[in-house]
């Protein structure tokens, strides 16, 4: 179970995944935009990404991955800041599978994780 | 107990993070004002404040994310265009940032948000707000008493820069690299794809080994090459590391300790004469070297980290003072140690704000000097002799010699009759003399800091130098000179009471030996203290032995004067005896003794025994040496009885063993290189034939009485050329024999009279060397 | 069932002392020091411990004791505490003892007050009474300066 953490602020990625981990999940990968993202995927069972980024960023990444073949099915989770309703609904339509709002627990963000590659 | 594991760690990263995040936006900023459009930077400086807003959150810092918040609001506006950057915006996204520093000060020094809210910035940032559907959910609960009780202590941390990556390279899939390689069909792939894509939740290779499409090795294969190719794009991120500077601090002492026991045994080595045991040592000789300089690195930082708050500073000084100012930097990249880089910083922010302040003209009087009506800053920095070189220079209306002199006699910080001697250049350097000011008014801006004399103490104590060069009507420039490194300085070794002292070379300026009549009569009391009276000038005394607390010294017919400057000003320092110059190691010394003023660390000598280092400015103050009133009082009675440009003189510098001499150098007819073997003999004189005549060949070394641990030229071995000065003395030529021509120098070099060992008419302090003046008219004697 | 703890013994003016042997780096023979002017008498002055700058104490005038007789090097315990290197000069090295919780007695009243501050307990032993030295007191002085510097 590969899960592929997406973040350009190293801060944000070591919480992500630290949390990950408290909740069991080991084998953790991390990208800092979108663009290493799309390089990162392989093996990847479960993206978790965020939105605002340099390069490429949260949405751009959603769109590439879901027109891809290969990645088409691959489950996503946006993080999103909190009163970012406009961005939640975009997220959605661009096909994520579900989101997290900042800042979020270890124990929510296992139990959606959990929900989802169920 | 924190809500997430190693939360500690995460908050100094997080602080780390945000600092640089925001040191950029400063700059940012200044290109958005020029640029108001630009949605790149709009979108990068959104991100900033969105990020800290996003993690500001996990740390349960509420006061932090309701800012940022509100900024990150007004700032989504700006980049979607929906409103538009005004001047009134962008303060208020200054004054943003600076709140957000300042919280993030107090978690790191205070463990808390610190009790600001900023509740006007925050309702100023609202109001500036488009109305829109911007109120926000409640966000779900989350720990956060107990995490802001219990923030954990910040450590500093320093970013090291590996060696460049290479370029990142794109890593194939596994599909695409069996085809490539030729291993399986394209048709076979997108079939398997096809299939993963409906759900089979196996690898490519595995589902194309089951159908036969490809060998299992051909998979092992590309499973290898895969992994390479992600280990090399691993780097790319990985390219650089965040270090605790304590650790560093670490490696850099235990380098320092590596350079004493490297120096230490080639000294023992020197008894030895072994080839292997010399060749190795040799290796570790190079190693040692290199190490240090490798460690030495470590610690550079690119001044641009420290000038990259100026374009800010310069902005917002620029619009109080009411005038236009460009901002030009040169030269970001020059390292410099991180300790260095720590206490230039504010010297450099008051540099930066007296130009713009007292410098740079508003524009319509530049207009009517028929200049544009933007002034000019230029920053430059750039290595040279190793050393750092910060040069701060401006188009504005310069310096006026003639008003420093006036001010300065005005307030007795000279002499009528010193000042009347003294050149522009030497006029302009006054301002920075303790209790010099030129600004006419204050200035709500030079209200504030430090005056220039600090900037020069400051500088000075990092083992810099400070020179301000000026124009009138066309502009000034500051350079400063400072060294790469503090750990290892060059020192004077003197001696009281048996004990050796080292004194740091960069506060001296020269040496003085006074022997016979002059031993016995040179020092006078005035006001109950002494003095020499050294070029006309007094300079005020004080003896190393009775700052100590040791008994005076018994008389010996000579007295030995170091002479130091404290805060721009001289004085001199008896010691029993003055030995030698040597690089060494500062050490600090034990917390109980460092409020021992007089010493500012200790070293190891090359003989093993400890030695302390003076601190010449708390000897300064101890002895009150150089006081305002004591200074004043000598410039009184101070008279130049010579004319200062007489001290003026052009040296020719050369090597002779470890011994660096000179000689001036309108006494050199010429320099000439023979052969070592045009060496005759007559008697125990050597001589060459030269020009038909025979001109008799002087080597100093032969003639100067030895010192100790004064290593001799030509160890044994002679070389197959001889480099001679000639000179003429009393209507006959002379060769005098050295190990090597150095340099020519015609800076403003102060020359005395007494000697510090026979045949040397003085000393001076040459490119911080100690050089020794040869007394060419002794040495003629002694081979006439 | 007791702690039972290893003390690194010395002498010091007749008495019996000892250091707490997992705070002790080393213990050296008398070495060449540089006097350290102006610093309080109890700091005899600095050692170079393989490149390292050691401050060292001297403990009986730390303890307020007689002056060592003159001819008599002492030794140097080197001890660590708190990051910092110091040397402790006694007059003589001992053993290294076990002591336990059975053999704590309260200081004798004939302690003079001096020594008695800087001692974290006193243990019998046989036919003597070992003082246990509090490193981190004794090698921490600064506020007292003045009243340690010579008058």
């Amino acid at each position: 179970m590969r899960i592929l953490v997406v973040d350009d602020s190293t801060t944000m990625r070591r919480i992500i995944s630290n949390s990950l981990r408290a909740v069991g999940y080991e084998d953790i990968v991390e990208a800092g935009d979108g663009q290493q993202a799309l390089q990162t995927l392989d093996g990847v069972n479960l993206l978790l990404t965020d939105w605002n980024m340099p390069n490429m960023d949260g949405l751009t990444l959603v769109k590439t991955v879901r027109s891809s073949a290969a990645t088409a099915q691959l489950p996503i989770i946006m993080i999103t800041s909190e009163g970012a309703r406009d961005e939640v609904m975009e997220a959605l339509a661009a096909g994520v599978n579900d989101y997290i709002v900042k800042p979020f627990t270890k124990e929510t963000l296992g139990e959606k994780v959990k929900a989802i590659i169920r | 107990m924190s809500a997430f594991s190693g939360m500690e760690d995460i908050l100094r990263e997080f602080l780390v993070e945000s600092y640089e995040n925001l040191d950029r936006l400063d700059q940012q900023f200044v290109l958005l004002e020029e640029d108001p459009g630009n949605k790149e930077v709009l979108a990068s400086i959104f991100r900033t404040i969105h990020t800290i807003k996003g993690t500001s959150g996990f740390f349960g810092l509420g006061k932090l994310e309701k800012l940022t918040h509100t900024g990150e609001n007004l700032l989504s506006q700006l980049r979607d265009g929906k409103k538009s950057l005004s001047p009134a915006i962008t303060t208020d996204l200054l004054s943003l940032v600076d709140a957000v520093r300042g919280m993030l000060r107090h978690i790191e020094s205070a463990e808390t948000e610190g009790p600001a809210d900023h509740a006007d910035l925050v309702s100023r940032l609202a109001a500036h707000t488009e109305a829109g559907p911007v109120a926000a959910p409640a966000p779900e609960p989350f720990p956060t008493g107990e995490v802001e009780e219990h923030l954990p202590s910040i450590q500093p941390l320093v970013v090291v820069e590996l060696p460049p990556p290479p370029p990142p390279v794109e890593i194939p899939s596994m599909g695409k690299i069996l085809v490539e390689s030729g291993a399986a069909r394209e048709e076979h792939l997108s079939e398997a794809l096809e299939q993963q894509a409906a759900g089979d939740p196996r690898h490519i290779g595995e589902i194309l080994v089951e159908k036969g499409a490809v060998e299992p090795v051909a998979v092992k294969d590309a499973l290898a090459q895969q992994q390479e190719n992600r280990a090399r794009e691993g780097s790319v991120a990985d390219s650089t590391l965040r270090v605790e500077v304590a650790n560093l601090d670490r490696l850099m002492n235990l380098a320092g300790e590596l350079v004493l026991v490297r120096n230490q045994l080639l000294q023992f080595a020197s008894r030895f004469d072994d080839a292997s045991f010399n060749s190795i040592l040799q290796r570790l000789n190079l190693i040692t070297t290199e190490l240090q300089e490798g460690v030495m690195k470590t610690r550079m930082q690119p001044i641009g980290n420290v000038w990259s708050k100026f374009p800010r500073i310069v902005r917002d000084l620029a619009h109080a003072c009411g005038k236009q100012v460009r901002l030009e930097m040169e030269g970001k990249d020059t390292e410099l140690d991180k300790t260095i880089l720590e206490a230039i910083k504010d010297p450099l922010t008051h540099i930066v704000r007296n130009s713009i302040d007292h410098g740079v003209e508003s524009p319509e009087v530049r207009a009517a000097a028929g200049k544009s009506a933007e002034g000019f800053i230029q920053m430059r920095a750039f290595h040279e002799g190793g050393q750092v070189n910060i040069e701060i220079r401006d188009d504005g209306a310069g310096l006026d010699a003639e008003a420093i002199r006036r001010k300065a006699v005005e307030r007795h910080l000279v002499s009528s009759e010193v000042a009347d001697q003294m050149g522009d250049r030497e006029l302009i350097n006054l301002i920075f003399t303790p209790g010099f000011s030129t600004a006419k008014q204050v200035t709500n801006v030079s209200g504030r800091g430090v005056g220039m004399d600090v900037v020069r103490t400051n500088i000075t104590r990092i083992g810099g130098t400070v020179d301000m060069q000026s124009e009138r009507g066309l502009g000034s420039v500051l350079k400063i000179k400072i060294p790469l490194t503090l750990a290892i300085i060059p020192a004077l070794i003197v001696k009281a009471e048996g004990q050796r002292f080292a004194v740091p070379q960069v506060s001296l300026l020269e040496l003085v030996r006074l022997e016979g009549d002059h031993a016995r009569k040179g020092i006078e009391m005035i006001h109950g203290a002494p003095v020499y009276r050294l070029r006309g000038r007094l300079l005020p005394l004080v003896y190393l032995r009775a700052q100590l607390g040791l008994a005076p010294a018994p008389e010996t017919g000579s007295i030995n004067i170091v002479v130091l400057q404290a805060d721009g000003r001289p004085f001199g320092m008896v010691v029993d005896e003055i030995t030698d110059t040597e690089e060494i190691v500062v050490k600090p010394l034990w917390a109980a003794l460092k409020n021992i003023r007089l010493f500012a660390g200790a070293t190891i000598m090359g003989d093993g025994a400890v030695a302390l280092i003076l601190d010449v400015m708390g000897l300064a103050q101890q002895s009150h040496v150089i006081s305002e009133s004591r200074h004043e009082a000598l410039a009184e009675m101070s008279h130049a009885v010579e004319d200062n440009g007489e001290d003026r003189q052009t040296l020719l510098l050369f090597r002779v063993g470890d011994s660096h001499m000179a000689v001036p150098l309108d006494r050199v007819d010429r320099l000439e290189e023979l052969p070592a073997e045009s060496v005759e003999r007559t008697g125990s004189q050597e001589v060459v034939q030269y020009r038909g005549r025979i001109l008799p060949l002087v080597r100093p070394s032969d003639h100067l009485p030895e010192r100790r641990g004064e290593r001799r030229g030509g160890d044994g071995q002679r070389p197959q050329t001889l480099q001679i000065v000639v000179y003429s003395h009393e209507g006959g030529s002379y060769g005098l024999v050295v190990d090597g021509i150095e340099d020519i120098a015609n800076e403003n070099i102060q020359v005395r009279r007494e000697a510090t060992r026979e045949g040397v008419t003085g000393v001076v302090v040459v490119h911080d060397r100690i050089t020794e003046l040869l007394d060419l008219e002794r040495l003629a004697l002694k081979v006439g | 069932m007791a702690e039972t703890k290893q003390v690194c013994t010395f002498f010091l003016n007749g008495l019996f002392f000892g250091v707490d042997v997992t705070l002790v780096q080393e213990v050296i023979r008398f070495q060449a020091m540089t006097e350290v002017p102006l610093a309080p008498r109890v700091v005899s002055g600095l050692i170079n411990l393989r490149g390292q700058i050691v401050t060292a104490i001297d403990l009986r005038r730390r303890l307020e004791m007689p002056d060592r007789p003159a001819g008599r090097t002492p030794m140097n315990v080197v001890v660590r505490n708190a990051d910092a290197i110091h040397s402790l000069l006694v007059d003589e090295v001992g053993d290294v003892v076990s002591v336990d919780e059975s053999t704590w007695e309260a200081p004798p009243d004939t302690l003079d007050s001096r020594t008695r501050e800087l001692i974290t307990g006193t243990h019998k032993l046989q036919d003597r009474l070992l003082l246990v030295l509090d490193v981190a007191r004794a090698i921490r002085f600064q506020a007292v300066d003045a009243t340690l510097r010579d008058a």
